[in-house]
């Protein structure tokens, strides 16, 4: 094991999106600061009429979700896919990185900047919907499992794509509509049928709901659930993306 | 001069000679293969390189020069054969070998979001080296770039960049180093300082590969030369010998005007101009030797006024084998 290489590329990994915070960081901040006030504040009246929940501390596990996945999955897919496309990627096939050190120095940066996007959303939370932390480890857990699941699954696309489009596939085609459709901003308990057991192939579901669960103490779905579903992608995601950089998949010639 | 010739059926790499290599060899590669759908780039390679050796790869575009050094540092996937660095096969450890090689690639690149020394300094932690500002300071200033060393990446003119590329690869003291056409778009006297690098590198034991369209580069720089076509390995040879081997020295003799017959010792081993005021002889391998013809020519009172001498450069040598390759 490459010990210091590993190190290396995670810090270069995180060193990286600091140095475009504007666009790495303030950017998302802002998107996920609208949803509150536009899904929250202008809606969130009728909502809390209909559920008889207040709707804004709701919301927040979702957003907190949504910024973490989101930066989490950007931040390797777009860092791997540039050194594809710039040519710096030589540098790292040449060099003693084995699959191992290269999955978990990129999976380590796209944590860090999701964790650090989804911790300063639910900064910005507290001025809407005050603070709630009902089962700290719980939530630890969900905010570390998803964003290295969405790390792992960013990898993946970076070496999967060869064009700009298709580096774009992933987020807008599969994890915005699968985000919105979530539960992010309702409850899928409420959903009609066939909707709401359809609600549950969608595996964000389980992670917004775990989240839900650890920060605000109740759930649509047992924590379980969405812990066993945040595991199982974790160790498929790794396996996946493992096999893909030992063989150099669309990575070497 | 006797050229060893395996047949095509016995090998599908052709090669002129095989020098041995006196030193422990740093890299070997045995019958390597690399085809691409339709394309074979490696047809069979092997090939030795020792220790300390500045060894050039020669041939032209699309050869495999560029596949072949990719396969050894695990840019390209081979499709068959043998590869051991420092002694260690690279199918059973891809990665140990690697922490002591060096490669400058063809292509520039450049990471925007870093500045020169910090981009040395991750290359460093790359290959498991602590961030030495010595060291650092040291390669920037061997390819004069110590002005640059806070420079962002992006801001650096091309040649710069290709400079940066060389120090990237050097900068962790690697034993065996790549360059894969290092001197592109630099100017001359950055690449005479280059060269004068190279030989420092080899002085103190590093051993290079290189891939050039300079052949004065190769000429100034190499040890041994291999010259590689359609992914077979031609010749390797030592760059001395080789040059005397198929090179030729053509020596024109001019006179102070229009000459007779010349004298009967000299029957087939030169040739006289149609005006007959000039003598060409064309020297190989040592025969005709030109002096002797002059000798000659002034015994026998010829009015020589001028004697031009031009040797062949490895150039020659390289068009020389690969047009015969082609008629072959």
């Amino acid at each position: 094991m490459n010990a210091t290489g590993l190190q290396t590329l995670f810090l270069k990994e995180v060193r990286r999106f600091l140095r475009v915070p504007g666009q790495t960081v303030l950017s998302p901040l802002i998107s996920t600061t609208l949803y509150f006030v536009v899904f929250g504040v202008s809606l969130g009246g009728r909502m809390e009429e209909a559920t008889g929940q207040r709707y804004l501390p709701f919301i927040v596990p979702g957003l907190v979700f949504l910024g973490l996945a989101n930066n989490a999955f950007l931040n390797t897919s777009s860092s791997l896919f540039i050194m594809k496309i710039q040519g710096t990627i030589v540098d790292l096939l040449v060099a003693p990185l084995g699959p191992g050190e290269l999955l978990l120095g990129f999976v380590g940066g796209g944590m860090v900047r999701g964790l650090a996007v989804g911790l300063l959303t639910w900064l910005v939370a507290l001025v809407f919907a005050g603070f709630q932390l009902a089962h700290p480890l719980a939530t630890i857990g969900f905010l570390l499992g998803t964003a290295y699941v969405f790390s792992v699954l960013g990898l993946v696309a970076a070496v999967w794509a060869e064009k700009f489009e298709q580096i774009n596939f992933f987020p807008t085609f599969v994890m915005l509509p699968l985000t919105f459709l979530g539960g992010v901003f309702y409850s899928v308990a409420r959903l009609p049928e066939p909707w709401r057991t359809i609600s549950h192939f969608n595996p964000m579901v389980y992670m917004v709901e775990g989240l839900r669960y650890g920060m605000l103490g109740t759930s649509s779905l047992p924590p379980s659930a969405g812990g066993s579903m945040l595991l199982a992608l974790a160790l498929a995601s790794t396996a996946v993306t493992y096999a893909l950089l030992a063989r150099g998949y669309k990575l070497k010639q | 001069m006797t050229v060893t010739r395996r047949t095509r059926a016995a090998s599908p790499s052709v090669c002129y000679a095989a020098p041995s290599v006196t030193s422990a060899p740093v890299l070997e590669v045995e019958h390597l293969v690399k085809r691409y759908r339709d394309v074979t780039a490696l047809a069979g390679v092997s090939l030795t390189i020792g220790a300390g050796e500045i060894f050039a790869l020669l041939g032209p575009n699309g050869a495999g020069k560029t596949t072949l050094i990719g396969a050894v540092c695990g840019l390209v996937k081979k499709t068959s054969g043998t590869m051991r660095l420092f002694g260690v096969d690279l199918d059973s450890d891809p990665i140990g070998p690697r922490y002591d090689v060096g490669l400058v690639p063809q292509e520039v690149n450049f990471d925007p979001f870093f500045s020169v020394s910090e981009s040395l300094k991750i290359q460093l932690g790359y290959y498991a080296r602590p961030p030495d500002e010595a060291r650092i300071r040291e390669v920037l200033e061997a390819l004069s770039l110590e002005d640059k060393a806070n420079a962002q990446t992006r801001t650096l003119s091309g040649g710069m960049k290709r400079r940066l590329l060389i120090a990237k690869a050097l900068v962790h003291r690697p034993k065996l180093v790549f360059l894969d056409e290092p001197t592109a778009g630099v100017d001359v006297e950055l690449r005479r300082d280059l060269w004068a690098y190279v030989r420092r590198l080899r002085a103190e034991g590093t051993t290079v590969i290189l891939t050039t369209h300079y052949l004065e580069e190769a000429e100034e720089l190499a040890d041994r030369v291999g010259i590689i076509n359609s992914g077979r390995l031609l010749l390797v040879e030592d760059k001395v010998s080789l040059l005397r081997r198929m090179g030729e020295k053509r020596v024109r003799i001019t006179f102070a005007g229009p000459v007779g017959a010349l004298p009967d010792a000299l029957d087939g081993k030169a040739v006289l101009s149609e005006d007959r005021r000039s003598l060409l002889v064309t020297e190989r391998n040592g025969h005709p030797r030109a002096g002797e013809v002059l000798q000659q020519l002034y015994r026998s009172g010829f009015p020589v006024v001028d004697v031009d001498t031009r040797a062949s450069r490895l150039e020659d040598v390289l068009i020389e084998i690969l047009r015969s390759e082609a008629r072959a």
